[in-house]
Parts: C-alpha cells; sequence; structure tokens
C-alpha cells in the first residue's frame, strides 16, 4: 500500500459520499462504481493500472474544467441572444467549441505561434523532446511541434474549403431536385450516380494525374474554379428566377461576376495544385451530399405543409429557403462533421499514391503516412498527427451534435 | 589495385566502427562486400561460425514490388517479384558470384577473339528444364533473339543492338558476333531480362508457360500474390538446400516487417530504413545491409539554361551535404555519391579520386562567377523513386540555401514518373538499378546519343574514351580509362549522385546464408533461394 | 407494389445507361492519363523502337475511337475482352479477385451494419448520457486515423502482441472456413471500424430528428415507454437516410478498401485495379470499374427501393 493508493481511494469515498449526502444521484453512482471496479483494477493490474485511471480522470475533469470555463466565457461576451443559447450547450460543446478555436488560433497565427518554420531543418532525425523541441522531431530533423500547428493551417484550411465547396454544391442541387423533381431531378440523379459509381480514390487518382504535373497553373486553377463556381451558381438562378427570361439575364450576370470573383479570391489563398485537390474533393463528395440532401427534402417535400405553401404560390426559392431547408438541417450538419474529416482522410490516402499536397508543406494526413510503419515497435511518432486529427473531428463532432439537438426542437 | 581498394574501403569501415554510425553486424557485411576474407573481417571484430549448409525446409520469402499485371515475359521483367521469381526458376548464361566475381550458369566456359568481336560460351551438358527437356544452343540462341529484332518488344533491346548474329557451334556452344568489340559481354549476361526459356523450334520462345531451368519450379502462383515453387532435382549446379520455396507478394512496408517478426516468412527483401535501428533490436532477426552499384541520380539538362553552365552545376553538386542526406534519408544504408556513376562495390572503380564534399561557400563563388547569385530552380520528385526521396530533395533544398541557391521541390504523381517528368524536366531526381559494368552503365546513361542521356551531356573526350575502353582487353588500361571517364563526369558532367543504396534486407531465426553474398540485387543477387539454407 | 416493380425496371434500364456513360468516362481518362500501357510496361526499359513494336503488338497504333468501341461491341456480348499486357482473358484475371473482396465485404458487413445500427438507436435512446459520449468519442476516434494506419495499430496489438490473428491475410486453397474467418479476421475488423461510425451517427440522427414531431410528443404522452416510441414510432421514418447511409457504406466496403488490401496483403480486386491504371492496362481497369459502378447502382436502388417502401407517404404518392 503506498501513498498514492491510499490518497485515490480516500478521495474516490470521500467524493462518493459527499455525493451520496447532497443527493446527486449519477454522480454518487458515478463515483462509486468507479470505486469498485477500481478494486478490481487495482488487483489485477496494480498500481499501474490505478495510475492510468487517476490520470484519465484527471484529463477528463481538465477538459470539463476547460469546457465549463470557456462556456462561460463565452456567454459572457456573447450578445444577451446568443449568450441564451450558449447557456443550452452541454459541457461536451463546451469542449469541441474550445478545442475548435484552438485550432483555428493555431492556424491562424501559425507563424507567430510555432517556434520553427514548417521546413526548418533543425537537429538530427527523430531526435527526443527537449526545452525547444516539445513533441521532439520528425523524419529529417524538423520540429514535430511547428510542424503539427503548420498542418492546423494547411490542412483544415484545405479540408474546409473542399467540404464547404462539395457541401454548397451538393445539398443547392439536392434542395432543389427534392422541390422541382421531374426530370430535372432524373438528371441531376443520374449524373451524381455516375460520379459516386466511380470509386473516390481511383477517381482522383485518376483527375489528378489528368490535372496535375504541366496543367496545375494559375490559369487552369482559375477556368476551373470558375466553371464550379457556374455550375453552383446555375443551380441558384435556376432556382430564383422561375422561368422568367429577365430574371435569368439578371441572374447571369450576377453570376458571372460572382464566380470570377470567387476564383480570384481561391487563387490569392491557396495555390494551384491545392486549388486543384480542392475541387477534385468538392466533386466527388457533392454527389454524397446531393443524396443525402435529396433523400431527407424528399421526406419533408411529401409533407402537408409544403402542400399547402405550393397551393399557396410560393415559389420554388421560397419553398426551400423557408419551408425545406430549415427541417432538414439537422442530418445535414451531422453528415458536414463527417464529411469534413473523411476529407483529411482522402487527402491522406492520397499522399499515398503521391497526389496530395506538395512538400515540405505540413500536412496531418501525410505525417502520418511518413511514419506509420513505426508504430509496430511502439514508437509514438506517428500517433501525434493522428491525434490532432481525431481531437479535430471529435471536438466538431460535439459541436454538431449540440447544434443536432437544438434543431431537432427536444427539451432536455 | 584490389588490395588498393581494400584498404580505403577498410578504413571507412574502421572509421565509421569508432564513431559508432555503424554496427557490428552491418560491419561484417561491409567487410564481406568490400572483398575481405572471412579471416581478415573477423580479425576486425571477432568470431563467425563457419558455413555448413544443409538440406530441407520449405523457405518463406516475403518479396515488395510485386504487380497483378506482370508476366512470365523476359523481355517486359520491370518488377522485383519478377527478377527474384527468374533468379529461381530460370537460369543464365553466367550468373554474379557470391563474391560478386563473374561465374558460370548455364554456360560453363567462355572465351573472346582477341577484338572481343566474338565470343563463344560452352553450355553445361547437364542442364535441363524442368519438363525435363535438355538446354540446347537452340534454347539460347532463341532466348536471345527474344531480345532482339525489329519486332522485339524486349526492355533489354537497346544492351543487344551491338550483337549482329548469335549462332549454334553444336548442340552445346553457342556464338555471339559483335559488331563493335565488347569485352564485358559474359557480364552482360547476368542482366536480368536474359534468362533462358525453352525454344518453340520456329525461333521463338515458350515463356508462358513458366517453364526453367532454374533451381527450382514452379507449382503454382499467380502473379503479384504469392508463388510456390519445389527443387529442380536435375538443376545443374550446386545448392537448392531448400526442399520447397513461397514467395509471398509483401508490397506494404509494416507488412513485410511484421509477417518477418510473427514468424509468417523467413526473409523479407527490403526494410523500410526508418526502422532499420528498431528492428535490429529484433534478436530473431538477422539484418544484412549490402553496399550496391544502385544509385540515386539528379540528372541536370546540360542543354537548357541555367544548367548549360559548368559552374552552375557543379555549385549545386557542391551545395549538397551528402552525409547528412545518407544519415537521415538512407539512416547510414548507403555509399555516398561522388558525382560519377560507379560504386565501390563494382570493377574498375577509381579508388584515388578525391571525395566532394558539402562547401556552399565555394558554390556560391562558383555562381558568382557564372553570373546566377540567388539562383532559383525547380526540381522534380516522386516518392516512388526511393523511399525518401521527396524528404531528400526536402533537405537538400535546405543545404542549398547557405550557399544562396533556392530549389523548389515539384512533388510530381507516382504514376507516370518515368514517362512524363524523367528526361523531360530538366532537374529531376532519378533511382538507377546496378549495371554489372561501368561500360553498360555509361554506355545507357551518359553517351551522347544514348536514348537515356539523362543529362543530355555532351563531351567529346568522354564518348571517345567510352568506344575505346569496350573493347580493350587489357585490364589496367581499361582502368585507367574508366577513372579518366568518372573524373570528367565528376568535373563536368551534368549528374548529381548523392549515394549509392545500400540493399537492406532480413532473414528470420534459422535463416544462414555463406559469408559473401552478392551485391548485384537484394537478397544475395536474388539467389536467396538457391544460396542460404536453414540451421539444422 | 406494381409502381415500385415499374420503378425497378426503370432504374435497372437507366443503370444500364449509366454503366456505358462510365465505360466511356473512363476509357478517355485513361486515354488522358499522361503516358501508356507500352510506356508503362517497358518502364525504364523504353526506346523508341521497342515501344513502336510493343505498341503495335497491342494494338494501340489504331485510333483512340475505335478501340474503344472495340471494346465496346464485345462488351455487349459480355466479352470483357484479354488483358492487354498479359494476354489473359480479363474474366479469369479478376473473377478469384472479386470473390475474395465481395466475401470481405460481407464479412465487415455482417458485423458492422447490426452494429451501428444497435448502438446508433441506443446512443438516440440513452442521448447526451455518458455512454452516448463515449460510443460517440470511440467511433469517432475509429474514423480519424487513415484507415491503413488504423490496420498498424491492430496488427501491432492483435497480432504482434498477443498473436491471437495472423498479421497476414494471405490465403490459400486449402483454408477451412474457420480458418478463413480466423485470418481474415483483422482485415474486417478494420473495415468495421471505419465504416460503424458514420452508420451509426446517421442511425442517431435521424432518430433525434423525428423525436421532436407531435406523433412522438403523443406516443411518449401515453405512455410508452422510451425505447418503444424509439423503436415502433420513431426508427419506421427513419430507415430512409439510414438506408441510404448503409448503401453507401455497404459500396465502400467493395469499392474503397485498396489499403486494407494493401496493409494486410489480401487479394482483392482493389489492387488488381491500382495495379492495372498504373499499367494502362485498359480492358482491366474498365471491367473493375464497371462491376464497381453496377454494385453501387444496385445498391442506391435498393436504398431507394427501400426508402419508399417504408415511407407510407413516399408508398402513395398524392
Amino acid at each position: 500500500m503506498n501513498v498514492f493508493v491510499i490518497i485515490y481511494y480516500t478521495l474516490l469515498l470521500g467524493g462518493s459520499c459527499l455525493a451520496a449526502f447532497y443527493n446527486k444521484r449519477s454522480a454518487f453512482l458515478l463515483l462509486f462504481s468507479l470505486t469498485l471496479v477500481s478494486f478490481i483494477l487495482g488487483i489485477v493490474g496494480g498500481v499501474g493500472a490505478l495510475r492510468l485511471v487517476a490520470i484519465c480522470a484527471g484529463l477528463l475533469a481538465l477538459s470539463a474544467m476547460v469546457a465549463y470555463a470557456f462556456r462561460e466565457f463565452l456567454v459572457a461576451i456573447a450578445p444577451t441572444n446568443l449568450a441564451k443559447e450558449l447557456r443550452t450547450a452541454p459541457l461536451t460543446a463546451g469542449f469541441g467549441m474550445f478545442i475548435i478555436f484552438t485550432y483555428a488560433i493555431a492556424g491562424i497565427f501559425a507563424p507567430w505561434i510555432a517556434p520553427f518554420g514548417e521546413a526548418q531543418i533543425i537537429s538530427s532525425a527523430f531526435a527526443p523532446p527537449d526545452e525547444t523541441m516539445l513533441l521532439g522531431a520528425d523524419q529529417l530533423g524538423r520540429d514535430m511541434f511547428s510542424r503539427v500547428i503548420f498542418g492546423a493551417r494547411n490542412t483544415v484550411a484545405l479540408a474546409l474549403a473542399g467540404t464547404v465547396m462539395a457541401f454548397l454544391l451538393g445539398a443547392l442541387a439536392g434542395l432543389l431536385a427534392a422541390t422541382t423533381g421531374g426530370w430535372f431531378d432524373q438528371i441531376l440523379a443520374r449524373t451524381s450516380d455516375v460520379i459516386m459509381s466511380i470509386p473516390s480514390l481511383i477517381f482522383a487518382l485518376l483527375m489528378l494525374s489528368i490535372f496535375g504535373g504541366e496543367l496545375a497553373n494559375n490559369t487552369t486553377a482559375f477556368y476551373l474554379l470558375t466553371i464550379f463556381a457556374g455550375v453552383t451558381g446555375l443551380l441558384v438562378v435556376t432556382a430564383v428566377s422561375e422561368r422568367s427570361v429577365m430574371g435569368w439575364i439578371i441572374g447571369l450576370a450576377v453570376l458571372g461576376g460572382v464566380s470570377a470573383a470567387f476564383a480570384l479570391g481561391m487563387l490569392v489563398i491557396f495555390n494551384p495544385s491545392e486549388i486543384i485537390l480542392i475541387l477534385v474533393v468538392a466533386v466527388i463528395y457533392s454527389p454524397r451530399v446531393f443524396r443525402l440532401t435529396r433523400a431527407v427534402a424528399g421526406n419533408v417535400v411529401v409533407m402537408d405543409y409544403i402542400e399547402a405553401a405550393k397551393l399557396r404560390g410560393e415559389r420554388t426559392w421560397y419553398l426551400i429557403r423557408r419551408e425545406i431547408l430549415p427541417n432538414s438541417t439537422a442530418p445535414l450538419v451531422a453528415e458536414f462533421g463527417l464529411e469534413f474529416c473523411f476529407v483529411f482522410l482522402l487527402i491522406a490516402g492520397l499522399s499515398f499514391l503521391g497526389l496530395g499536397i506538395q512538400p515540405p508543406t505540413a500536412d496531418w494526413g501525410s505525417m502520418v503516412r511518413e511514419n506509420a510503419t513505426l508504430i509496430s515497435f511502439g514508437d509514438v511518432t506517428p500517433l501525434i498527427p493522428a491525434g490532432a486529427i481525431a481531437l479535430l473531428t471529435v471536438a466538431i463532432n460535439f459541436v454538431v451534435d449540440w447544434m443536432l439537438h437544438r434543431s431537432s426542437g427536444l427539451k432536455g | 589495385m584490389k588490395k588498393n581498394k581494400d584498404q580505403v574501403l577498410l578504413d571507412k569501415l574502421a572509421d565509421a566502427a569508432r564513431t559508432g554510425t555503424i554496427s557490428r553486424r552491418s560491419f561484417m557485411n561491409y567487410a564481406a562486400a568490400a572483398g575481405l576474407t572471412a579471416s581478415a573481417a573477423t580479425g576486425l571484430w571477432g568470431t563467425s561460425a563457419a558455413a555448413n549448409p544443409t538440406s530441407g525446409g520449405t523457405f518463406r520469402w516475403g518479396v515488395h514490388d510485386g504487380n497483378t499485371s506482370d508476366t512470365h515475359d523476359p523481355g517486359t521483367y520491370v518488377t522485383r517479384q519478377m527478377i527474384f521469381l527468374a533468379h529461381t526458376h530460370r537460369s543464365y548464361l553466367t550468373m554474379i558470384e557470391a563474391d560478386n566475381s563473374l561465374g558460370p550458369d548455364l554456360a560453363t566456359g567462355w572465351e573472346a577473339t582477341p577484338d572481343a568481336k566474338q565470343w563463344t560460351f560452352k553450355l553445361n551438358p547437364d542442364a535441363s528444364f524442368h519438363s525435363g527437356k535438355k538446354v540446347t544452343s537452340q534454347d539460347v540462341i532463341d532466348s536471345l533473339n527474344h531480345h532482339r529484332g525489329d519486332a522485339s518488344t524486349s526492355a533489354a533491346k537497346a544492351l543487344l543492338t551491338d550483337v549482329t548474329d548469335v549462332t549454334a557451334d553444336g548442340d552445346n556452344a553457342v556464338v555471339i558476333s559483335l559488331a563493335r568489340g565488347n569485352a564485358d559481354l559474359p557480364w552482360l549476361m547476368t542482366d536480368y531480362h536474359f534468362a533462358i526459356c525453352p525454344s518453340n523450334g520456329d525461333g521463338t520462345i515458350d515463356w508462358k508457360s513458366g517453364d526453367g531451368s532454374g533451381p527450382y519450379k514452379i507449382d503454382s502462383g499467380e502473379f503479384g500474390i504469392r508463388w510456390e515453387l519445389t527443387r529442380h532435382d536435375g538443376w545443374h549446379l550446386d545448392g537448392a538446400y531448400f526442399d520447397k520455396v513461397t514467395m509471398l507478394v509483401l508490397n506494404d512496408p509494416n507488412a513485410r516487417q511484421t509477417a518477418l517478426v510473427t514468424g509468417d516468412v523467413d526473409c523479407i527483401s527490403l526494410i523500410e530504413l526508418k526502422t532499420l535501428a528498431l528492428l535490429e533490436r529484433n534478436p530473431n532477426v538477422s539484418i544484412d545491409n549490402i553496399p550496391s552499384g544502385g544509385a540515386i541520380t539528379m540528372p541536370m539538362h546540360c542543354d537548357t539554361a541555367p544548367f548549360d553552365d559548368v559552374n552552375v552545376r557543379n555549385a549545386l553538386k557542391l551545395a549538397m551535404n551528402r552525409d547528412e542526406i545518407i544519415e537521415k534519408i538512407s539512416f547510414g544504408a548507403a555509399t555516398k555519391g561522388n558525382d560519377f556513376h560507379l560504386s565501390p562495390v563494382q570493377p574498375y572503380w577509381p579508388d584515388d579520386i578525391p571525395q566532394r564534399d558539402y562547401d556552399p561557400d565555394q558554390a556560391k563563388s562558383l555562381l558568382k562567377k557564372a553570373g546566377q547569385e540567388g539562383l532559383t530552380v525547380n526540381l522534380s520528385v516522386a516518392d516512388s523513386v526511393y523511399t525518401g526521396a521527396v524528404d531528400m530533395c526536402v533537405l537538400y533544398a535546405e543545404q542549398a540555401k547557405a550557399a544562396g541557391i533556392n530549389i523548389k521541390v515539384v512533388r510530381e504523381p507516382n504514376d507516370g514518373y518515368y514517362s512524363d517528368v524523367w528526361l523531360k524536366k530538366p532537374f529531376s531526381a532519378v533511382s538507377w538499378g546496378a549495371r554489372p559494368t561501368p561500360d553498360v552503365m555509361f554506355t545507357l546513361a551518359y553517351k551522347d546519343d544514348a536514348a537515356w542521356n539523362e543529362s543530355r551531356w555532351q563531351n567529346e573526350r568522354f564518348n571517345e574514351l567510352l568506344l575505346q575502353a569496350k573493347g580493350e582487353l587489357d585490364d589496367s588500361l581499361r582502368a585507367e580509362m574508366y577513372r579518366e571517364m568518372c573524373l570528367l563526369m565528376r568535373d563536368d558532367g551534368g549528374t548529381i549522385i548523392p549515394f549509392f543504396n545500400n540493399w537492406v534486407y532480413a532473414r528470420g531465426k534459422g535463416v544462414k546464408r555463406h559469408e559473401n553474398v552478392a551485391a548485384s540485387w537484394s537478397c544475395d543477387g536474388a539467389r536467396a533461394a538457391s544460396r542460404w539454407w536453414f540451421e539444422a | 407494389m406494381g409502381d415500385i416493380l415499374g420503378l425497378v425496371g426503370k432504374r435497372l434500364g437507366l443503370g444500364l445507361g449509366i454503366l456505358l456513360i462510365i465505360s466511356a468516362i473512363i476509357f478517355f481518362m485513361v486515354e488522358l492519363l499522361p503516358g501508356d500501357i507500352a510506356e508503362a510496361v517497358l518502364g525504364q526499359g523504353a526506346t523508341p523502337e521497342n515501344l513502336a513494336a510493343l505498341r503495335k503488338e497491342m494494338g494501340l497504333d489504331q485510333p483512340a475511337l475505335v478501340r474503344y468501341f472495340g471494346w465496346l461491341a464485345n462488351a455487349v456480348t459480355l466479352d470483357f475482352g484479354n488483358s492487354i499486357v498479359t494476354g489473359e482473358s480479363v474474366v479469369d484475371t479478376i473473377s478469384s479477385r472479386l470473390a475474395n473482396t465481395l466475401f470481405l465485404a460481407t464479412y465487415a458487413a455482417v458485423i458492422a451494419v447490426p452494429i451501428s445500427i444497435v448502438l446508433g438507436v441506443l446512443v438516440a435512446l440513452l442521448r447526451n448520457s455518458i455512454f452516448d459520449r463515449v460510443v460517440n468519442v470511440l467511433t469517432l476516434t475509429s474514423i480519424s486515423s487513415p484507415e491503413f494506419f488504423l490496420g498498424y495499430i491492430l496488427i501491432l496489438y492483435l497480432a504482434v502482441k498477443t498473436g491471437m490473428f495472423p498479421a497476414i491475410a494471405s490465403l490459400s486453397n486449402d483454408m477451412t472456413f474457420g480458418e478463413l474467418l480466423h485470418r481474415t479476421f483483422l482485415p474486417a475488423l478494420t473495415l468495421v471500424l471505419v465504416v460503424t461510425a458514420h452508420m451509426m451517427r446517421m442511425t442517431r440522427a435521424a432518430i433525434i430528428n423525428l423525436l421532436a414531431s407531435p406523433y412522438i410528443e403523443m406516443a411518449r404522452l401515453k405512455g410508452t415507454p422510451p425505447w418503444k416510441v424509439i423503436v415502433k414510432h420513431a426508427l419506421p421514418n427513419a430507415w430512409a437516410p439510414i438506408i441510404n447511409v448503409v448503401a453507401l457504406n455497404l459500396a465502400y466496403l467493395i469499392t474503397g478498401v485498396v489499403l486494407v488490401e494493401v496493409v494486410f496483403v489480401y487479394p482483392g480486386i482493389g489492387q488488381a485495379l491500382v495495379d492495372a491504371v498504373s499499367k494502362r492496362d485498359f480492358p482491366v481497369v474498365q471491367a473493375c470499374c464497371l462491376i464497381f459502378a453496377a454494385t453501387f447502382i444496385l445498391l442506391n436502388l435498393a436504398a431507394d427501393v427501400g426508402a419508399i417502401l417504408t415511407n407510407p407517404r413516399l408508398r402513395h404518392p398524392k
């Protein structure tokens, strides 16, 4: 019996008694069952296992405290309406928001936060962590910590851009298809079938092999982006213009300008090969979003209130915006959280084929891949970027869960 | 000459051993590869058991680089799977012995006319195919002709362009006539494409059936997946100690290592160098780290600005810290390059050419001379070139910054790299397999009109020497010529050679090998199945 | 019911059309790829002379359109031709691979689909509890590392350290069914981990989305126990999105497992496809892609039919 074990059980038992005294049923059950489990764990796994439990509990408590503080902080600074909403957020959502906030800060201010450059070689390969290098060095002797920070910038920006574009195109097309139906619906559905029927890795391999290399320049990227934005915008125009000639003309004019501006904007942020990667991702994922949106919206369209709105003479755009979209947000938001991390993984898989992000740009997926074999020897190097991806995924989905819960209108 | 070379290597090795950059195991292998006798090597490091092969067992061999669409056609052998398999189920005229000398396979002896224009190979009368048919001169003639002529689709066609005729001299001798003298022809016959297949009798060969005259015959198998082989009892040479051989294609580095560690295979043909040090700690695994003639090159197009200036080329050569690259990319499993395409394990390696080292200051001054200060160049590379090839270029780019050179690394797709980037982009990274002699290598990639003159280098003196050396049967004169050519490549050529990569493969518990292993391919010159054995 | 049969017939017809379009897309994409089959086969050994000879032998000297329609004419008679590289019949080349892939997909699906739906219902029932959070965190973590990495971790713990399962899933002909299941357990488990989270979360989302509906409120007010509310009232209306996601993931199990095949040395069709693409072996690429596409179309059709069958409103449109 060492001191640690004694303190461990004293705290647990004390906690359970306090919880029982103040009638906190669930807290008591949790604490006391943990005590009972600890008896068994202590016998089987010894002090080490108990220490592990203590560390986990400590981490959990720490994240809970961080989450609580962060939520209160947001409530304090947010305007009244938003603050009211935020107050309903569970701790997990608070934690998720905190992580997303941290990643955003890390990504935006990466050059100032990271102690070293992403390509800077400062030590020998796989140097262990020390005061200057928090997480040690990678295979070339670059600072792992700096690369993880830069990875937040590069990977998240790429994945976010790809996912958002896939959602814009997919969701718009899905809503429109479900609302208008008929041959329009059929064409869109069959097009998405065609794209989806080609396995994504092969599709990406083919597309990137064709558009990579020589064609990866500003002009190609600009045209491709404009075409993409144009197709997306065309869907909006179709919905808004309602077959009026004037509507079409104005719509198309606005659309042309917006598309070109969008393409130029993207070119400022990303380089051409990244843009092509984003577009490939968007094209691969938009049919998935389309299918889901169409299915969800299809269930909404048959509702009586839509029928009523149609009889009222509401326009398609109104139906989409005010009736269908609000009633199908929840599954879409849930899908967004998942698709976002699938995009990470697709990019990592592409770097398997030598088609991912250009070196020496730090990217989490490639960082996992480069050192993946080390895991077989119990070396944790590849776990660091993998952990970074996992943490962000979990965080995003915690927030998504909360929004899902809220939008479903459930109380408690 | 030979003695001298050993001395240089030995000094290097002793140095490495002192500074602790080399393990005992690696030391033994280097020493063996350097041609040291066992006693000389053991004198430095302690004891090593004498070899006494025993027969029996199934050798499970995990090989890398296999493709579903491979075929038995020797003309299009390209993956390592096929190279390993070819050396296991087929035979060649000659072979590279475990001590890296040239030895007999199907041919028991060979001789040339004094101008080296006509070579006669005597065939082993005991040799037979797995079908039971004897190997005759007709089989050899048709097998060689498979790589010749207009209709040939062989990748080795370029190697035989000088051959004017292949004729029989009775059932057991073949005469090869050449347009120009070639002292290296017997070495050339070890090329993995020149496997001998049974003749169909109409001038073509039967490669489809997979019949061969090698140590093991194929029972069953599937390309890119696995092969099952049994010993060929009528094999014409000594060895082939295993009863059966199972070849498993394990393309994933982790799958290979795990399979070896869990005992699912007895040998793996390639180790990921990152994990070399970690795997070395496993007591059940023996690692062979063998210097080879395979090189990583970075050709610059000598006819394209800014590489048309020799000062720029040399500045780029000087801006590379090869030691750091070997340490971080090859994890020590490489031999430092000196910008000429000949490795210390190959014949005619000149030992007295000073090593070029990292010197950013001199590089800077050369650039100043060329009026190219603050030079920016693009360097194309793909992951598939070599494990860590992209990292290598990134590292080089960092090193070159000290010389004021800005290298932009362009990662090209693996797919189609050799058709769209190599020979087309002015500065790229390439991996070369070992060729048996300097003549083959130089003719292939440095001769002015060679299809693969990857650096587009035109040097009159070099080309003149190349032709002279080819027909020269006097070894010391030849060595002198190759030395001069190497100097030209180093000081005028357009190719940076960071290093010659080692073969790094591993054997599981109980798999034994002789003191020496061939450096021509991984796994003892791809002949592990016929040279190794299980400990009794 | 007649409507549905009509729909199935129409969709199958459309499916054939889609296959035709895909075959053209794939053909021209492969054509657009840099390099051609002769260059790929000869690799670094290519010279202008042997390239020309090989192209002629492979029939690449004909224009692309002629080759495409030549292929198409045979394909409509279900003759998928021979691999250009090996000369073997395409059907022989990929049929055993396809069988392996289908086996692995079935294995993974049999485990993953029930688990994820049951888990989805459970977490919807116990939403926002510790159980919900833990299941969420675990499944999300499992899908957020690349699948080859997940495979490596499973190999480390279940094969190298404990030796419970073999690390490589190479097959031989004389295996019993039990051995087969044992040997392919790790790749199947990897796939299960990859697809479970998606299906489970969609089930959860779809159910929770319905819980605020008046008829659920009604059921609850009647005093129906929570599990019954979900299983009897919410679930039937949530099938449409769930079936959709299940179909997507089933298709993924067949078409997207290249990396898992590589990691576990499993002789499936994905590796054959990647190899064929790298060699530009058009007939094999085409056959694999068409198989994948057909799988997809059939699964999607099944999902749509399922969605209609489970939603009375769609079944009887006004």
